[in-house]
């Protein structure tokens, strides 16, 4: 080896370690006015301080903190609390209360969380072992991944010009896990469950993608960023026949009621993941709630303007942050309202509905967004 | 003395046993079919395995395999005092127990030929009545959470509560109160009862319209119910329906019209009918029905005003004791009806409950105080055979749509 080739590899370690490097996390950091002074003093720490910048360093912020896994956690426990204790007043009951009483119960969804840990994972004789134990866990890279490209403000995690399409992409990989689950259950309400879902996956992925498409015509793009930059006027108004496109699709892709089709639980017994207990079921019953927060983040995203909003000075970059954590939020409390208000509807009039009605109209949504492009003038 | 021990082994079976012909299932696994079991372990079956071949996503045959929850009442009977048996015959729907209690008690009166005091009469009614609608909204609940609407199965649960109450301030008991007995009631109802329930009703009513807004009227119901499960009118009568799902399918028969018992000629009340024989018309009979029945309880406690209190057992069966308990059995229960033997004889009634048609039938041997023969065919049992025949050609997910709409109840269908 020359002396020329041991000096690129110094340089190469050089660069890597300039990556790894406080200074490069510093330089791309998350500013949050309010609390400088504890970021400054814990960065003044030796190792702490790395750390500090690390999580601060905004792609590693989106990744673990929002929109990523912490606010993911942190929905999780909300929204299934929320929901319940929304059905419940509905329902003239009191819903989740003994947990943290001082609170309403807020952390329910954690103490079942915690016995599913301690409770026994069955494996019955008949499902396909390594598969069955590894889908629920594996399904978690489609449900993870999209979020990194979900722009809050200046906080992104990966910027691409194909942001969108990749994100969708991704959402559309989750009911393909989901069909290998009930494929390695191999049980007769299963197998139902699976056809199921894969006939309600066809049924709302075609009018989804239209409605996605429609706005990647609309704003010119598939950049996240920049169609956020792009509306002035929030995409609701640009075009509307999308927007319910996107929140019927939803619904229907996170089995909402009326379309809590595949999991059916007193047809089907929860379906695809009739065979799970313990920390499995936790794990799959958490599928459709994580969905259900991707795809109320896109939507804000695509139609609510994302991280637009009043600029609030003492957040800093956490402004942006606050506005699309609102928008999506509203969209889940909205979607829980769903639960106890409507019946399950049949396969096979979902079916129809989406091939028939829906598939109409996400088409027609399409030329809206073509001519709200030229009508507006958001050029390509 | 030398004990005797049998030892003998008992064997499980080590394989899953289906009572169905062998051929059944083999031209299943020959064909495109396949079997599915729903139950009894599941959650939309009740304690009733329903055996299912299915084609595609239709529903070729159906077969049931009742008598999970079976207790033997009838053979039980036969070991208990003829008063005895009154709580042990409540059991099998004890949301019903006016009604299923009402029978019985006919039965008996039939045998003793006694005649009730007109106040005990309309105050069985009122209990008959209220257990009606408590039925019919427990089952309007079941269907709900069938369809996957919760809320739809809370207020009719929450709407039982006011019905609840009623029959505990009459009679004493929350569900199986015991209350009706030969020759009348266990003893009077205050007048300030009366007021009470004749007030529950309003309360009834105006919480019904907030009910028919979210789940009778509601789109996504209406769309699973509608021409699911038909049973034409010929079909209805020749499976043997019976009930409000017989009405459903435009028979107008009501055995309180038929053969009036009680005080139901007197009163003003309409039949219920529909002539379409599917399953959301089965919900709208019995929710007509729970109107008919607030009515029913309205001029029942309006009539009560003008009878006198104090007469509700008869004196044909308390003699002795007639000055003593004639308005309140209470301290002399079993020295009245302890010793009580029928006469000679089989003696039958019919009673329409809330689910329909059901039949009592005792078989005395005129000397002993147990029955020598009771039996009991409740009207889950008539219409099972609708029930499956309603499912044939339907969808695997209207499965629990049409168990819905029939109601049916497992333990008072094996008794």
């Amino acid at each position: 080896m020359n002396v020329n080739g041991l000096s690129g590899l110094n340089e190469l370690l050089n660069e890597l370690l300039s990556l790894l490097s406080m200074q490069h996390f510093l330089q791309n950091q998350v500013s949050i006015p309010l609390i400088q002074p504890i970021i400054d003093l814990l960065l003044s720490m030796p190792f702490v301080g790395y750390l500090v910048a690390l999580i601060l360093w905004k792609p590693m912020f989106a990744l673990l903190i929002f929109p990523g896994l912490g606010t993911l956690m942190a929905v999780l426990l909300f929204i299934i609390w929320f929901e319940r204790k929304l059905t419940a007043r509905i329902q003239w009951r009191k819903g989740p209360v003994e947990i943290l009483r001082q609170a309403g119960g807020v952390i329910q969804a954690l103490a079942d969380g915690m016995r599913y840990f301690f409770q026994e994972v069955i494996v019955h004789r008949d499902a396909h072992k390594p598969y069955f134990l590894q889908f629920p866990i594996l399904i978690f890279i489609p449900v993870l991944l999209p979020l990194l490209f979900i722009p809050a403000g200046s906080i992104v995690g990966i910027e691409s010009p194909y942001s969108l399409a990749i994100a969708v992409a991704l959402i559309s990989l989750i009911p393909v896990f989901i069909v290998a689950i009930g494929w390695a259950s191999n049980s007769r309400y299963a197998y139902i469950g699976t056809i199921r879902e894969a006939f309600m996956y066809f049924a709302y992925e075609i009018p989804f993608i239209l409605a996605v498409i429609s706005m990647i015509l609309l704003y010119g793009t598939a950049d996240m960023v920049e169609i956020v930059e792009k509306q002035n006027i929030p995409g609701i108004f640009l075009n509307p026949v999308a927007a319910f496109i996107f929140f019927l699709t939803t619904v229907m892709a996170t089995s909402r009621l009326p379309f809590e089709i595949p999991e059916a639980d007193q047809e089907i017994a929860f379906g695809p993941f009739v065979e799970y207990s313990g920390i499995m079921f936790g794990l799959v019953m958490t599928i459709t709630y994580e969905k259900m927060y991707i795809l109320a983040l896109l939507m804000s995203v695509l139609f609510l303007g994302g991280g637009n909003g009043p600029d609030i000075p003492l957040l800093g970059n956490l402004s942006g942050v606050l506005w699309l954590f609102v928008k999506a939020m509203a969209i889940m409390v909205l979607l829980s309202f769903l639960r106890s208000i409507y019946a399950r509807l049949r396969l096979d009039q979902a079916l129809r509905l989406s091939w028939n009605t829906l598939m109409k109209i996400s088409l027609l949504s399409l030329a809206i967004g073509i001519v709200a492009n030229i009508a507006f003038g958001l050029g390509w | 003395m030398e004990e005797i021990v049998l030892d003998v082994p008992v064997q499980p079976p080590t394989e899953l046993f289906l009572p169905v012909p062998k051929k059944f299932l083999e031209d299943a696994y020959k064909g495109d079919d396949y079997l599915v079991l729903v139950g009894p372990q599941h959650p939309g079956s009740g304690h009733m395995r329903i055996i299912l071949r299915i084609k595609g996503d239709v529903i070729v045959e159906a077969i049931p395999d009742p008598g999970y929850v079976h207790r033997s009442m009838e053979k039980l009977a036969e070991t208990r005092l003829y008063i005895q048996n009154i709580p042990l015959f409540e059991r099998p729907a004890i949301m019903d127990t006016g009604n299923v209690t009402l029978g019985y008690v006919r039965a008996m009166e039939k045998a003793l030929d006694v005649e009730v005091p007109e106040r005990a009469k309309y105050i069985r009614v009122i209990l008959a009545e209220l257990s009606r609608i408590g039925t019919h909204l427990y089952d309007a609940g079941i269907l709900a959470v069938f369809l996957g609407h919760t809320t739809g199965f809370m207020w009719p649960f929450a709407l039982r509560e006011p019905i609840v109450e009623a029959i505990t301030r009459i009679s004493g008991a929350r569900i199986t109160s015991s209350f009706i007995i030969p020759g009348g009631i266990r003893r009077d109802v205050p007048w300030n009862v009366l007021e009470f329930v004749r007030k529950t009703t309003f309360v009834l009513e105006r919480r019904l319209k907030s009910f028919e807004k979210i789940f009778i009227k509601n789109p996504t119901v209406i769309e699973r119910l509608k021409e699911v499960g038909v049973l034409s009118r010929e079909e209805a009568i020749r499976f043997g329906l019976v009930g409000p799902f017989l009405r459903a399918s435009g028979v107008e028969y009501d055995l309180r019209a038929v053969e009036p018992y009680e005080v139901y000629d007197s009163l003003n009340w309409e039949i219920p009918v529909s002539d379409e024989g599917d399953s959301y018309s089965r919900f709208l009979v019995r929710v007509e029905e729970i109107s008919q029945s607030i009515s029913i309880i309205r001029q029942a406690v309006n009539e009560l005003r003008r009878i006198p209190e104090g007469k509700v057992i008869s004196e044909d069966i308390l003699q002795e004791y007639a000055e003593v308990a004639s308005a309140d059995i209470r301290g002399f229960f079993f020295r009245v009806f302890g010793e009580l033997t029928l006469p000679l004889g089989e003696f039958t009634s019919l009673t329409e409950a809330s689910r329909g048609t059901l039949l009592y039938s005792i078989i005395s041997d005129g000397e002993s105080n147990v029955p020598y023969r009771a039996r009991v065919i409740t009207p889950g049992w008539y219409y099972l055979k609708g029930f499956m025949e309603a499912l044939r050609g339907e969808r695997l997910a209207d499965l629990q749509a049409i168990y819905g709409s029939f109601g049916y109840f497992p333990p008072e269908a094996d008794r």
